[in-house]
C-alpha cells in the first residue's frame, strides 16, 4: 500500500499525472495548474494562474482556440482532441493534444472549464510527415496528369497532322493508276501495295485520333441513322482489306432483314479493325469469315479466324490500349484496333465478345438495333 | 441553384423589418445561437452559413469564387434578392463585417443599418497600420489548420449535413457547429485574414454600429478604432465581454446593443 493517505494520492495523482491538467476561471483567466504541466512549460504556478490561456500559445493557437475551441465549448460544453502548441519558458513549441470540458452550476452558469494536456509531440511529428507527404503526392500526380494530358494532346495533333501528307500519297498513287502510264506487272505491283499501305496506315491514324480525343474527354462520338443500309458500307470494308491483302480469302455472309441505329461508318471502323486483326492473327492459309445478321432486336456482326487459339491470359486484356499479342507478324499495329471496336460498341449500347478455341477464334458484336 | 439551400437559409419570427445574421470564420449560424432568438419578436430574422461551412451545399464551393471575399459578398446580396429584403438590418460577425459592407456597395438598397461585431479591415500589419499578426504569423495558422480536422471526414459529411434529427448520427454530430472540409477551412482563413478592405470602409454611407469587445486578439481595439474611425458616421461600443465572440459568451450585452442602436 500507499504511504501516501487517500487525499494525498488523489493531490499526487492530480500534480505529477503524466498529463498536464490546466482549468480556467469563469473569467477566462487560468485558475489552477498541475506540476507537470508546469514542468513541461517552464513556467511556474503564479507564472500561469492569472494569466489567459492564449498567452502561453503561439499565435496560430490563439486564432484557433478563439475561433473554434472557445465557441465549441460554449455550444456544446466540451471539445475532445483538438491539437494545440505552447511556447515554453525557454522558447520552444510543446504540442499538446487537449480534451476540454466545461464545468457549470446547476443555473447554467459556467464555475471553470478543465483541460487535459497530453504531450504530443511525436505524434504531431507522425502526423505533419503524413500530411506533407500526401501534399507531396498530390503535387506529383498534378504533374504525371499535366504530362498525360499533353502526350495525348501530342498524339492527338500527330495523328491529325499524318492525315495531310498520307492523303497526299494516296492522291498521288491514283493518278499513277489513272494515267495508264504504269504497264508493267512490278510496277502495278508497287501500286497496290502503296494503296495497301495507304488504306492500313489511314486505319492506324483513325485509332490513334479516336484514342487521344477518348483519352482527352470527347469520348466515341455516334451519328446514327437508321435509315440507309449499313451492309454496302460492311462490304466495302471487306472489299478495301481484300485489296489490301489481295493473297488472303475473307467470306461474307451478311443478312441484315431490318434497319440497325447505328454510325454505320463507325460500325464500318469496328468491323474493319476485327477483320484487321484476324487478317495478322490467324492462320494465313485459311479464309477469315465474317458475318451479319439482324434477330430478336439484336445486331450481330461475328469475325472468325483459324489458327493458334488466344492465350488465356491475355483474353483479359484484349481490349486494353497498346496491348498486342506474340509478335507473330511485322505487320503489328499500335494495339489500339480492338480497343477502338469496344469502345465503338460501347458508344452503341453493345458489347464485343470473344470465344477462342484450336479450332476458331471469333469475336461477335452484338448491339440492339434500336438506341434507347 | 437554389440560392437558400445553397446558403442553407433560415427565417423566422414575426417582424416585418428584416435582421440579417452571418457568422464569421471557424463555425456556422449556430454562433447566433442565444442572441438571434431574442430579436423574433419585433423582426423577421434570416440566418444562413457562408458556402463551405455548417449546412450549405459544399457543392457549390468554388475556389476561385471563394478566393475573395466578393464571392462570400455576391452570395449574400443574392440571398437579400431572393428573399426581397430591403432596408434590412445587417449584423455581420468577424470577417463577416466586411463581407456585409462589400455586399451593401453592391447593392445599397439591401441593408439600412450595419451592425459590426469584432469588424476588421486587415488582420496583417502593414507599415504604420497595426492588424495585430504578421504574414509569418497567418502563414503558420494555415499549416496549423491542418493539425485539427475535427473528425472530419469526407466520407461522412454528407450524412450529418441536414440530418441533425437522426438520433444515430449524434456521436458524429460532435464538433459539427464548426466542422469544415479541412480545405475550404484552409481557404477560408486564407481569404479571410489576408483581406485588405481599408478602402472600402470610407464608402460606406449606410449607419453603422462597431460592437469592440475587450482583449479580443483578433480583432483588437485599435482594429475596431481603425474601422470606427474610417467609416463616415459610424459609432463604437466597447463591450465588457471578453475575447472575439461575445455572441456566445456574452449574448445579452450583444442582444442589448444592438437592440439600443436599432
Amino acid at each position: 500500500m500507499s504511504e501516501l493517505g487517500p487525499i494525498d494520492e488523489y493531490q499526487d495523482l492530480f500534480e505529477n499525472a503524466p498529463c498536464g491538467y490546466l482549468t480556467i476561471g469563469p473569467d477566462g483567466r487560468i485558475s489552477k495548474v498541475n506540476a507537470t504541466l508546469e514542468a513541461w512549460t517552464g513556467f511556474s504556478a503564479d507564472k500561469l494562474i492569472g494569466q489567459r490561456l492564449h498567452q502561453f500559445l503561439n499565435m496560430a493557437g490563439r486564432i484557433y482556440f478563439e475561433t473554434h475551441i472557445a465557441p465549441l465549448l460554449r455550444m456544446q460544453g466540451f471539445f475532445n482532441e483538438f491539437a494545440l502548441d505552447f511556447e515554453t519558458a525557454a522558447g520552444q513549441r510543446l504540442p499538446v493534444i487537449a480534451n476540454a470540458a466545461e464545468r457549470r452550476n446547476s443555473d447554467g452558469t459556467v464555475l471553470f472549464t478543465a483541460l487535459v494536456l497530453i504531450k504530443a509531440t511525436d505524434r504531431r511529428r507522425y502526423e505533419r510527415e503524413l500530411i506533407n507527404s500526401r501534399s507531396e503526392l498530390r503535387k506529383g500526380l498534378a504533374i504525371e496528369r499535366e504530362t498525360a494530358e499533353l502526350r495525348e494532346q501530342f498524339i492527338a495533333v500527330l495523328g491529325h497532322d499524318l492525315r495531310n501528307p498520307l492523303a497526299a500519297i494516296s492522291a498521288g498513287a491514283r493518278i499513277l493508276q489513272r494515267s495508264g502510264t504504269l504497264q508493267d506487272d512490278k510496277e502495278l505491283r508497287v501500286l497496290d501495295m502503296m494503296n495497301t499501305t495507304v488504306t492500313r496506315m489511314s486505319g492506324l491514324i483513325d485509332n490513334i485520333l479516336d484514342f487521344a480525343r477518348g483519352r482527352l474527354g470527347d469520348g466515341i462520338t455516334l451519328s446514327r441513322d437508321a435509315n440507309r443500309p449499313l451492309q454496302p458500307v460492311l462490304e466495302q470494308v471487306v472489299d478495301e482489306l481484300r485489296t489490301a491483302s489481295p493473297d488472303r480469302s475473307i467470306e461474307t455472309s451478311f443478312a441484315i432483314m431490318e434497319p440497325v441505329n447505328c454510325d454505320r461508318s463507325r460500325v464500318g471502323q469496328l468491323a474493319s479493325n476485327l477483320i484487321g486483326n484476324a487478317l495478322t492473327h490467324g492462320a494465313a492459309y485459311q479464309a477469315v469469315r465474317v458475318g451479319a445478321k439482324t434477330e430478336d432486336g439484336v445486331f450481330e456482326l461475328w469475325v472468325a479466324n483459324a489458327g493458334e487459339p488466344i492465350p488465356a491470359i491475355a483474353m483479359g486484356k484484349l481490349f486494353e490500349p497498346f496491348f498486342r499479342g506474340d509478335i507473330r507478324s511485322s505487320r503489328q499495329g499500335l494495339g489500339l484496333g480492338l480497343h477502338i471496336a469496344s469502345q465503338i460498341a460501347q458508344a452503341h449500347g453493345g458489347r464485343i465478345d470473344v470465344t477462342s478455341t484450336p479450332d476458331e477464334t471469333r469475336f461477335v458484336f452484338r448491339m440492339p438495333l434500336q438506341s434507347n | 441553384m437554389d440560392v437558400l439551400t445553397r446558403n442553407n437559409v433560415r427565417e423566422s419570427g414575426r417582424g416585418l423589418r428584416a435582421i440579417v445574421f452571418a457568422h464569421g470564420f471557424g463555425c456556422d449560424q449556430n454562433m447566433w445561437r442565444f442572441v438571434a432568438p431574442e430579436f423574433e419578436s419585433d423582426f423577421k430574422v434570416i440566418l444562413f452559413d457562408h458556402v463551405g461551412a455548417g449546412g450549405s451545399d459544399l457543392s457549390a464551393y468554388d475556389k476561385t469564387k471563394y478566393s475573395t471575399l466578393d464571392g462570400y459578398a455576391d452570395d449574400l446580396v443574392e440571398i437579400g434578392s431572393e428573399l426581397g429584403l430591403k432596408d434590412a438590418v445587417f449584423v455581420g460577425h468577424s470577417v463577416s463585417s466586411m463581407i456585409g459592407i462589400l455586399a451593401s456597395l453592391k447593392a445599397p438598397e439591401l441593408f439600412g443599418r450595419l451592425v459590426l461585431v469584432g469588424p476588421s479591415a486587415r488582420y496583417i500589419d502593414d507599415g504604420d497600420y497595426i492588424g495585430g499578426f504578421s504574414a509569418k504569423q497567418i502563414a503558420e495558422l494555415l499549416e496549423f489548420l491542418e493539425d485539427n480536422h475535427m473528425g472530419w471526414s469526407a466520407a461522412m459529411a454528407p450524412s450529418i449535413m441536414g440530418n441533425p434529427e437522426r438520433p444515430e448520427l449524434a456521436e458524429e454530430l460532435t464538433n459539427s457547429f464548426c466542422r469544415t472540409d479541412p480545405e475550404i477551412a484552409k481557404a477560408f482563413a486564407r481569404v479571410t485574414f489576408t483581406s485588405d478592405n481599408r478602402g472600402d470602409l470610407s464608402k460606406v454611407t449606410i449607419p453603422t454600429l462597431i460592437l469592440q469587445c475587450s482583449e479580443d486578439i483578433i480583432a483588437s481595439e485599435e482594429v475596431g478604432k481603425f474601422v470606427h474611425n474610417s467609416i463616415p458616421g459610424s459609432e463604437i461600443v466597447f463591450l465588457k465581454a471578453t475575447g472575439h465572440c461575445p455572441n456566445l459568451s456574452a449574448p445579452a450585452e450583444v442582444v442589448s446593443a444592438i437592440k439600443a442602436y436599432v
